[in-house]
């Protein structure tokens, strides 16, 4: 048995529509936030979850987490049901919501920790060792006596996975980590997730819209869309199966040379010369070549793979979400 | 033991943080001085004017209001969690972080707020206490004292278990507030004179469905040496555990409303 079990987890939300014009009351709204979602999680495995907004991840982490009771389904996390046995469960992970903070906002972030050490009930020992730990890891040495409102964004989300860490937990679940956050605090945030995995085979599940996160963290991505999970399997696999598209830019000496494209290409004109996109399964590349070359004289040509964001939100449209 | 450790902690961090913006607090707190100064000049005015209330006495109606002071605005300052942030720990989503902590809810609302801006409303309750206690001449002795205490203990309660409905109203996020709003402050401000001074319907509103009669107006007469309705010694010291029974019940209603909790989208 894997150390999350989720078995056709369903759940709905009432909302409530505008009044309308004449009418007393107002009509109510059934939004199937999940329908029947199934995966397991292996300890140590750090997992991406992705989606379009309101596709149902955060509500399967509050679910995970004990914070929403599900409609229907099973969950197991570490064998214990998390909304039925929410304390002990707490006690084994740690959640970060980029959003919002879990710290105190105008204490010094050593004083929020210290609180936590109470909450968690930490011993006096781990807690100085582990603190010391994670304090050099994410280099909040010098922060410690500043108030969390004085903090960076980047700096805010390193205080706030030190507080979710405190008490070791053995999962890890992340909204959102990185949002907000520079090229250099990302990739630190990336190897300090890295390193604890690593190091004490935490368990992370990870919710993003950063698909460099999952590139360069996860072994594993979830796709979650509508309340259905579409995906899960390797990253590679998800881009080869939706990954249709290339684009070539080519330069011509000609102003207005004449190409005879077959139907299925697009043609788009640009200051940097001709950009076409077309499907290498329907047409190989050598063969559009070939006809390139009966047009004109070429300059300059330069193939390009689809970047990862352009390739989700492609896979998105495929998939109608 | 714990979570009173834990309550303690959380309540000194608080107070540590409001004091980070020290002119604020100190204008606030001189502001609530004049507010709650303000509720007292009326009752002031009014023994100026009429001497007597019904057969209450000038001392016996500052006693009253007192009481009803110390209780209110003791609640407000430790039960800041639940008299006034609970509705916006719901919608900031601060009660989705108590839920991931393995404490009691609870335990987490009630050492999330404190109000302490409120020490100047408790202390012209206390003034009002110890004024009325000397104009109506009351000789204290054990039982009065103990009665006081248990009292205002009691009323403490009744007023976070009123407070409560309220949290209960926010999980489900209605916002019939202005309702519970009429029985919690409206509560205060219609208790802290004595309730057989009112007309029978509410009477029975602050007797049966907000008991503050039972908490405060039962022991008060007793202690002033004129019992209630005539009512004998051991009813100043049983109603008032009408404010635990209706702090419990909230408690039980709290968490089962948990249960439906919807938490806001991120």
């Amino acid at each position: 048995m894997s150390y999350i079990e989720v078995d056709n987890l369903k759940k709905d939300f009432i909302v409530k529509k505008k009044r309308e014009k004449g009418k007393l009351l107002r009509e109510k709204d059934t939004v199937n936030a999940l329908k029947g979602v199934s995966f397991s999680v292996d300890k140590g495995e750090l997992v991406g979850y992705i989606g379009p907004n309101g596709a149902g991840k955060s509500t399967t982490v509050k679910i995970l987490s004990g914070i929403l009771t599900p409609d229907s389904g099973e969950v197991q996390v570490g064998g214990l049901i998390p909304w039925k046995q929410r304390k002990v469960h707490v006690k084994n992970i740690g959640v970060v919501f980029g959003q919002r903070s879990q710290l105190w906002w105008d204490v010094p972030i050593i004083d929020s920790y210290n609180l936590l050490k109470e909450i968690y009930k930490i011993p006096q020992g781990d807690y100085e060792a582990r603190l010391k730990e994670l304090m050099g890891a994410l280099q909040l040495e010098e922060l410690m006596r500043t108030p969390l409102r004085l903090l960076s964004l980047g700096q805010r989300m390193r205080a706030e996975l030190c507080g979710s860490l405190l008490h070791r937990p053995e999962l890890l679940f992340l909204d959102e980590p990185t949002i907000g956050l520079d090229a250099v605090s990302k990739i630190a945030l990336r190897d300090f997730l890295k390193w604890e995995n690593k190091q004490y085979g935490t368990t992370v599940m990870l919710t993003t819209h950063d698909m460099e996160d999952i590139a360069a963290l996860c072994s594993r991505v979830m796709v979650l869309g509508h309340g259905q999970k579409l995906f899960d399997g390797k990253l590679p696999d998800l881009l080869e199966r939706f990954d249709t598209v290339r684009n070539v830019q080519v330069k011509f000496d000609t102003e207005n040379p004449d190409i005879k494209l077959p139907e299925g290409v697009e043609y788009k004109r640009s200051e940097d010369g001709i950009i076409l996109s077309y499907e290498p399964a329907k047409l190989p590349t050598a063969q559009l070549l070939s006809i390139l070359q009966e047009s004109g004289n070429i300059s300059e040509l330069t193939l390009q793979p689809e970047n990862t964001d352009r390739l989700i939100a492609a896979m998105y449209k495929e998939l109608d979400l | 033991m714990n979570t009173l450790r834990l309550y303690v902690k959380s309540i000194g961090m608080l107070l540590r943080s409001h004091l980070q913006y020290p002119s604020s607090f100190i204008m606030q707190t001189l502001a609530q001085l004049v507010m709650e100064g303000g509720e007292m000049m009326v009752v002031i005015l009014l023994v100026d004017r009429f001497d007597n209330l019904k057969h209450w006495s000038g001392g016996n109606l500052y006693f009253f209001f007192g009481l009803m002071a110390v209780s209110f605005y003791l609640t407000e300052f430790f039960g800041r969690g639940i008299t006034g942030d609970f509705p916006s720990m719901v919608r900031t989503g601060r009660l989705d972080t108590f839920l991931v902590r393995p404490r009691g809810v609870l335990t987490q609302v009630f050492c999330g707020g404190t109000d302490p801006r409120r020490i100047t409303c408790i202390a012209v309750g206390v003034a009002a206490l110890i004024m009325g206690s000397i104009l109506s001449g009351i000789s204290w002795n054990i039982f009065k004292v103990l009665i006081l205490i248990e009292s205002i203990a009691m009323s403490c309660l009744l007023i976070l278990g009123l407070f409560m409905i309220e949290a209960i109203f926010s999980i489900f996020s209605v916002k019939s507030v202005e309702l519970v709003n009429a029985i919690t402050y409206g509560g205060r401000s219609a208790c802290q004179y004595p309730i057989d001074v009112y007309p029978l319907p509410l009477r029975a509103l602050f007797t049966v469905v907000a008991p503050f009669a039972l908490t405060m107006h039962v022991p008060a007469s007793w202690i002033l040496d004129k019992p209630l309705y005539g009512w004998p010694l051991w009813t100043a010291f049983v109603t008032p555990l009408s404010g635990a029974v209706v702090f419990t019940v909230m408690t039980c209603f709290f968490h089962l409303a948990l249960r439906h909790y919807r938490s806001t989208g991120s």
